[in-house]
């Protein structure tokens, strides 16, 4: 286990120092940081459900949406933590309801359907917003500082990561691998598709709702097309793809390039940024059907050479 | 309400519904056929009414005549991104929901590259031109002469393309592999020679309906997407493969569409048609006219 020991020991300081950026470094750096942590959260809670079971689900903008406005309407009422954790609430119940239509689905129709149900969320909302407040948006007013919404953002990534480890290495985990090959065959051996799917679908939308409860302070006024902005569901699913949706390191490898790569392109050039996410994302299904974490030398880079007896067998689901 | 708003409604139901019915033929041709899920659909729409509009403010010529040369072009981008992309992602899925998936995920990122394209070519404002805007009238409907000239080349069309499917080799073999892709292929029909013309004919229908488009609307690079979740909701209608349902289905959208937003307000005009197709995919997730 040395060469575990020794990657700790070189992560440590580094994630100190991403942690203590705030503290130090210029608004830039700061801004650019919490993107790429934004992401990082998102993509890997998106794999949490979608990586496993290869549901592709398609209404991340919805319950990042909700997460928003959960904020909009909580904040100055309730601390921030019972904030955030109200955004992750409101996205994991209606991620329950729109579970109850969708998760009967497969393949194609599933997607398209969430979509449309994600879309339906936003339309609601612009509409009730409407026709209930009078005004289209909302002001945030007296919102916590950037150093806490990065600490937050950064705290939520966090328990997204661990989340998809101890989901990844549970009976859940391997049940929602198993509807992921063969989801008759799993029901035959016992797994309740039905039951883990939407365990798994709730799990997955709180972490995008809280990412949004947590981010809405960045913006002090938001409004539906901003908070449920598609260009979000995009670019998770394509983070996620292009990372490898498997794997823990896909996505927040991912979510650091993109990030980057937004922060080099998107401004001076955005239309060719988005030309060049199109023609990433196409080749990316294309040729690395598993992604950047299906890569060879990439994989053996981020993943010491562990004891033969600690590898899990990758038919593990089929016992 | 009076019997000549009801005409009216009916009316603008019928044109919208028409447009939707191109549109949604096209894909589902691509989808029930090839399984392959286009969602960059509409993005080829919104590429044949730029082209429309680009070539009718360039030389003045009446845009009757260049639906056909936007069709012409969008059939060969059609071969084209099948050949570089499709053909090589349908060999590659081991299954068809895998193709499914993956073909979805192609699709955006087309969307985003043709989005893009043509934001840098036309920018993001609203663009259109003049043509047959003044208005007729029989027994008190009034409609504008371009919308019953878009709604004759739709009729024509799409009653050839049924008349082809039904009378025509070429349309039998179509209708059999969208009954049975195996059967299909058992009984002699070269499925590696179809497919590409399929996909390609899917897109050169959405060029017409861009082309048709760009004579009553104003365009924007953002309007493909709208119809490609119109289209969606209208295989869904009509069931996967059915043309002839499709044809309905997209009638039955445009009319509750039109009636829908004068019966309570056009800012739900989203709302009224994603609303149609969750109520459509609980009851029958098959399509309404599946058996």
């Amino acid at each position: 286990m040395t060469a575990r020991r020794a990657l700790v020991a070189t992560a440590a300081p580094a994630v100190l120092a991403v942690l203590g950026l705030p503290l130090y470094a210029s608004d830039f750096v700061v801004a650019l940081a919490l993107s790429c942590l934004m992401y990082a959260a998102l993509a890997v809670s998106w794999s949490v459900f979608s990586g496993a079971t290869r549901y592709l689900s398609l209404a991340t903008s919805a319950f990042f949406g909700l997460g928003a406005y959960a904020t909009a309407l909580a904040l100055g009422t309730l601390p921030w933590p019972l904030v955030v954790l109200g955004g992750a609430l409101t996205a994991a119940v209606v991620a329950w309801l729109i579970g109850l239509i969708t998760l009967r689905l497969r393949g194609a129709y599933f997607a398209v359907l969430t979509f449309g149900l994600g879309e339906l969320v936003r339309h609601t909302v612009t509409f009730v917003e409407k026709s209930l407040s009078g005004t289209v948006g909302r002001v945030l007013a007296d919102a916590p500082e950037v150093a806490t919404v990065y600490w937050t953002v950064a705290a939520v990534a966090a328990a997204a990561l661990l989340t998809f480890r101890l989901v990844e290495r549970s009976d859940l985990g391997v049940a929602l691998r198993a509807v992921g090959d063969d989801e008759q065959r799993a029901a035959t051996l016992g797994v309740d598709p039905r039951r883990v799917k939407t365990i798994a679908f709730c799990l997955s939308a709180a972490f995008a709702g809280a990412v949004g409860a947590a981010m809405a302070p960045r913006w002090t006024y938001i409004d539906p097309s901003s908070v449920f902005n598609p260009f979000i569901l995009f670019q998770t699913v394509l983070i996620a793809m292009v990372g490898g949706p498997g794997k823990l390191r896909g996505p927040v490898i991912g979510a650091v390039v993109f990030s980057l790569l937004a922060e080099a392109l998107r401004l001076n050039l955005p239309y060719l940024y988005m030309i060049a996410l199109g023609v990433l994302l196409i080749l990316s299904v294309l040729f690395l059907p598993d992604g950047l974490a299906g890569v060879g030398w990439l994989a053996r880079w981020f993943e010491p050479p562990r004891p033969a007896a600690t590898v899990v067998h990758p038919d593990a689901s089929r016992r | 309400m009076t019997a000549s708003l009801i005409a009216d409604l009916a009316v603008a139901g019928l044109i919208t519904g028409g447009i939707y019915a191109l549109v949604a033929i096209g894909l589902n041709l691509q989808y029930g056929l090839l399984r392959i899920m286009n969602i960059a659909h509409g993005e080829f729409l919104m590429l044949g009414a730029y082209l429309t509009y680009a070539l009718r403010t360039a030389t003045g010529a009446s845009p009757l005549w260049f639906v056909p040369v936007s069709a012409l072009v969008m059939f060969a981008l059609g071969l084209l991104v099948h050949r570089l992309i499709f053909r090589r992602l349908a060999r590659t899925s081991p299954t068809v929901e895998v193709l499914e998936e993956r073909s979805l995920l192609i699709g955006f990122g087309l969307m985003f590259v043709l989005q893009n394209v043509a934001l840098l070519i036309w920018g993001a404002d609203l663009r259109g031109y003049d043509y047959l805007a003044q208005p007729l009238e029989y027994r008190g409907v009034i409609v504008t002469a371009n919308r019953v000239v878009v709604f004759a080349v739709v009729v024509v069309l799409s009653g050839a393309l049924v008349l082809a499917l039904r009378l025509t080799m070429v349309g039998k073999a179509v209708r059999a592999m969208l009954q049975s892709p195996l059967g299909a292929r058992l009984v002699g029909i070269d499925t590696q020679r179809l497919h590409p013309l399929c996909f390609a004919l899917g897109l050169a229908l959405a060029g017409v309906a861009g082309a048709l488009l760009s004579m009553i609307y104003e365009i924007a690079p953002s309007i493909g997407e709208s119809y490609t979740v119109t289209a969606l909701i209208v295989i869904t209608l009509g069931g996967l493969g059915h043309i002839v349902g499709s044809l309905a289905g997209a009638l039955i959208l445009g009319m509750v569409e039109s009636f829908g937003m004068y019966l309570t307000s056009p800012s739900l005009k989203s709302l009224l048609s994603y609303g149609v197709f969750v109520l459509v995919m609980l009851i029958r997730p098959r399509g309404l006219l599946s058996r």
